[in-house]
């Protein structure tokens, strides 16, 4: 019988699917402080503050990632204060494009809490492996059951409701695994209303509805290798973008993959993975809600992605590497239909992705030199090759005549860290060097409206690359009470590409005030700063502080946009038997270094506080989790520097979550 | 083991999901607003002195506005095709009251070696109706033989805007047509923008015997320069226009050349400035360049509409 059922899924496999690793092979390189697994909530993503999270609340307690946020749904991650992308986002390795043209579906929008295991993010080129980056990547761990030596059932239960904006959501998980097997699956919906600001009024078009599955299944090909097939359902209706001039009507993601793990007993290759995935996304806006808006248009996207990532883990003596090989090829298309006052009269039609064709194939290593028991050297590359194609290259002859239909791109990358450990003290230094190719939307946009600066944006198809130039360094110290963590980088970014206005052409969205050009600037540099704290006053009472600077120039020492001003969270955590109790207190400075060029002002300090408390106990046999908690306790009025169009954030949100695992 | 059969039943019917809306079919999305460009066919054709003569339009239709026609000389009894007659051209148009009118055109029909017709065109300025019979005179001359044809035809309905046209009374107080010839059937794209620009030229002595062609006399305007300025005039999309266009002048074989960018499919007004060879302006007016949404875009005092 499992051979009947075995032959479909592998031809499955063969036809779209990407793969995923069951017993992670935990890298330690790659594990990320930020990110902590909580031992309550074990095998799911929370903070300290919230057990049940959405994906974008978790990655926000994470030191480096800020948000671009549009509503209250798929907010837009910046990595190291730089825009998405600048990163490789991937899900267990695997790429995913956003299907809108306007950012409103980042990666993180198609999955779930209760389906992901962990975000690893690595800063700078030490991300490059997953691909050309600049600001580093964000990979996001899928949960993952190991065989059993028993036949085992689990899984878990989580509900809640936020009473701001009434949401409510029920997430299940279940796994069966044996000896040979291994199946699970996860499904989640949340669904909320419009959430209400610090002045206890609703912003209309906040509202959402997310349904999110998942299925894996396992076998056992040999003692030491596995096949995996594993697929991700998300689907997303009527989702409000407040800042947006419309919503989402519909938006769904079909993310599915099929991994080969072989593991080795001997030798130097230690264990090789190879994952071949497809996806599909389709992203469907609307802006029918929206009586104020002059001018009706459909704007549909799609992103079609395959793809193969293959991974071997090398063992000599101290030496440990990685060696990737990451292809892809991923098609974008989005189109715009615009509607005249007289809707007898013929429509009008453009692509803003004319049908976006980009390929990737990179090989690249991390590496791990143990040079003695207190220090190691961490070091590694990549080179890729990129390659567009542009099918209707005639939208982008519009503004850039001539300009070649197939670009390929050679994309390399470098990187080095040194750390020394000091008895208490550790430091680390390192520096990087590393190449991106244009996005589509920078490379081939044909007026994407941009409703923050309010220019339509076209994209240049001779862009040269982004050049980073990067130095990092950190230093710690720790002991049994303390411990304290400074980190910095800085870039030096050559041809660093963002949008100036054009002197030719005329808008085309009717909201839009003229027409900008992605174009390089001769550079751009940032420089990052955090400062985590932690302190234990009892053995129950632990004090967590954190402290972040950024800074974003241009070549004429003129702002960048959306660089985070000075940051800063506190938070005590009181943990007594099954009781706990959280607080935190956490707010941005004025953002003084604004750019008005792209739309930004100044937005005014805020500080928030938020608290709450869980208990654990036994409901029969089940462990349980209840928690109880509010935001924005003082009912804030505020809005972030990174707050599209200034939308005020959601005011105080009393929370409740259940967990019951079993 | 159960759990497993039902994995796999949704991972298959996961992928089994396609799209929920379909993609436009962008080739037909440009071809929906223009005529499915047509074959050269036979319009009309004449028995006279021994010969048979064919005349062949687009889709053997004669259109309001520009019109290539080619001509095919047979000898009836060889069924030979002559290559060296004369062929002149001239399309009559009579009023109700009985004025005759005519329309811009070639006047002798150049012979094409390749493709064994003679090639004229004539731009028809006004479609056939109660107040507007039109004639094509012919006038053939075969072996030192000449010979006069007479064929009523009609002018029907542009169908297809790209090919539409105007005529106009310049400041200069002369008659004047423009007609575009190119391109049949635009994209969102750089479009290479072809117009046959002609004047009405007075005649200086009586007239002869009806028709006499030196009453009906047409020809290129010289060195002039059609200034562009392409706009959407749809409200919505508030006077939108677009980048990289060039401005019309004048090549070897007497037509105008320009480049159009359309930024997307749908209503487009081209916006002229009519300059004669000394720079002086002959009709048109600027167009405001302010983006003005909701409002319907204002138009030079010359243009011509297109619709693709
Ligand atoms: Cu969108």
């Amino acid at each position: 019988m499992m051979k009947y059922l075995l032959s479909p899924l592998f031809l499955l496999a063969s036809l779209v699917m990407n793969a995923q690793d069951q017993e992670t092979t935990t890298d330690s390189i790659q594990q990320l402080e930020a990110v902590q697994v909580t031992a309550k909530v074990k095998k799911s993503i929370a903070t300290a503050m919230k057990m049940n999270i959405s994906v974008d609340e978790f990655l926000a307690s994470s030191d480096n990632i800020s948000f671009i946020k549009r509503g209250a749904y798929a907010w837009e991650p910046m990595l190291n204060n730089m825009s998405s992308e600048r990163a490789t986002i991937t899900i267990d390795g695997m790429h995913v494009f956003g299907a809108c043209t306007d950012k409103m579906d980042p990666i993180t929008s198609y999955v779930e809490s209760n389906n992901l295991a962990a975000v690893n993010i690595s800063s700078g080129q030490q991300g490059s492996a997953n691909g050309a980056t600049v600001s580093g990547s964000v990979d996001l761990k899928r949960k993952t059951t190991p065989f059993s030596m028993q036949p085992k059932w689990n899984g878990s239960y989580r509900s809640g409701f936020e009473f701001n904006n009434q949401q409510f959501y029920n997430q299940g998980n279940l796994a069966y695994a044996d000896q040979q097997w291994v199946a699970q699956g996860s499904v989640s919906y949340r669904k909320a209303n419009n959430y209400s600001d610090g002045n206890t009024n609703e912003v209309a078009h906040s509202q959402f509805e997310k349904f999110n599955a998942s299925v894996g299944l396992a076998h056992k090909t040999g003692k030491l290798s596995s096949l995996r097939v594993d697929a991700i359902f998300d689907q997303a209706n009527d989702v409000g973008y407040p800042a947006l001039p419309m919503d989402l009507w519909l938006s769904r993601a079909l993310i599915t993959s099929a991994t080969f793990k072989q593991l080795y007993q001997e030798g130097w290759l230690r264990a090789w993975d190879t994952k071949i995935y497809f996806n599909a996304i389709e992203h469907y806006m609307d802006d029918t809600t929206r009586p104020e808006n002059l001018v009706h248009m459909d704007m549909p996207g799609w992103s079609t992605t395959y793809g193969l990532v293959s991974k071997a883990h090398l063992m000599k003596g101290n030496w440990h590497s990685e060696m990737q090989l990451n292809a892809y090829d991923n098609l974008s298309i989005a189109e715009m239909r615009m509607y005249p006052q007289d809707r007898s009269e013929r429509t009008m039609f453009a692509y803003s992705w004319p049908w976006v064709t980009t390929r990737f194939a990179g090989l690249s290593t991390n590496n791990t030199l143990e040079l003695s028991a207190q220090s190691e050297l961490q070091f590694g590359g990549a080179l890729g090759i990129n390659y567009n194609y542009s099918k209707y290259i005639d939208f982008n002859w519009i503004f850039h005549p001539g300009a070649p239909q197939e670009k390929t791109r050679w994309l390399p990358s470098l990187y080095a860290t040194y750390h020394q450990s000091i008895q208490q003290f550790d430091v680390a230094i390192g520096g990087g060097y590393g190449h991106r190719a244009p996005s589509v939307s920078e490379g081939y946009g044909y007026y994407i409206y941009n409703s923050f600066d309010r220019y339509d944006y076209v994209g240049n198809p001779n862009l040269k690359n982004e050049i980073s130039y990067e130095v990092n360094a950190s230093a710690g110290f720790q002991n049994d009470k303390l411990s304290l963590k400074a980190k910095a980088n800085y870039f030096y970014i050559d041809n660093y590409i963002i949008g100036k206005i054009l002197n030719m052409g005329s808008p085309m969205n009717y909201q839009s005030v003229g027409v900008k050009g992605y174009t390089s600037l001769a550079y751009a540099t940032l420089f990052n700063f955090s400062l985590d704290a932690g302190y234990f006053i009892t053995k129950n009472l632990q004090w967590k502080g954190m402290l972040t600077y950024a800074r974003g120039m241009d070549n004429e020492g003129g702002n960048l946009p959306f660089i985070r001003p000075l940051s800063y969270q506190t938070s005590l955590q009181y943990q007594y038997q099954q009781f706990g109790l959280q607080t935190t207190f956490n707010g941005d400075l004025a953002q003084e270094h604004y750019s008005p060029a792209y739309g930004e002002d100044l937005t005014p300090a805020y500080a928030i506080w938020n608290l709450s408390a869980d208990y654990t106990f036994k409901l029969y046999h089940f462990e349980t989790t209840v928690q109880l908690g509010a935001e924005n306790v003082l009912n804030q009025y505020y809005s972030t520097y990174a707050d599209w169009g200034n939308i005020p954030r959601m005011g105080r949100n009393l929370f409740t979550a259940l967990q019951i695992n079993f | 083991m159960k759990m497993i059969h039902w994995t796999m039943a949704i991972l298959f019917g996961m992928v089994i999901t396609s799209c929920t809306l379909s993609k436009t079919d962008y080739e037909a999305e440009l071809s929906t607003a223009i005529p499915e460009t047509t074959e050269f066919e036979e319009a009309f054709s004449i028995n006279s002195n021994g010969y048979q003569i064919r005349v062949n339009a687009l889709g053997g239709t004669f259109y309001k506005g520009y019109n290539e026609l080619h001509f095919e000389i047979t000898e009836t009894a060889t069924q030979e095709a002559i290559a060296n007659a004369t062929v002149t051209l001239l399309p009559i148009r009579t009023t109700t009251n009985a004025e005759a009118y005519s329309c811009p055109h070639s006047e002798v029909v150049a012979f094409q070696t390749t493709d064994a017709y003679y090639e004229g065109y004539s731009v028809f300025d006004v479609e056939t109706d109660t107040d507007a019979s039109w004639v094509l005179y012919l006038s053939i001359t075969v072996a030192g033989e000449t010979f006069n044809l007479e064929q009523p035809i009609e002018v029907a309905e542009q169908e297809n805007l790209n090919l539409n046209m105007t005529s106009f009374t310049g400041n200069d107080g002369v008659q004047y047509y423009i007609a575009l010839i190119a391109p049949v059937s635009p994209s969102v794209a750089e479009n290479e923008l072809i117009a046959g620009v002609y004047q009405y030229n007075e005649p200086e002595t009586a007239g002869g015997d009806f028709p006499d062609p030196s009453q009906f006399s047409f020809s290129e305007v010289e060195g002039a320069t059609l200034l562009l300025d392409p706009r959407m005039p749809e409200p919505n999309m508030g006077n939108h226009s677009s980048p990289n266009n060039e401005d019309l002048t004048q090549e070897g074989d007497g037509l105008y050349y320009g480049v159009v960018n359309y930024t997307m499919t749908g209503n487009w007004t081209l916006n002229f400035i009519f300059q004669n060879a000394a720079g002086d302006v002959i009709k048109g007016t600027e167009v405001p360049t302010d983006f003005t949404p909701g409002v319907e875009g204002e138009k030079s005092e010359l243009y011509i509409d297109i619709l693709f």
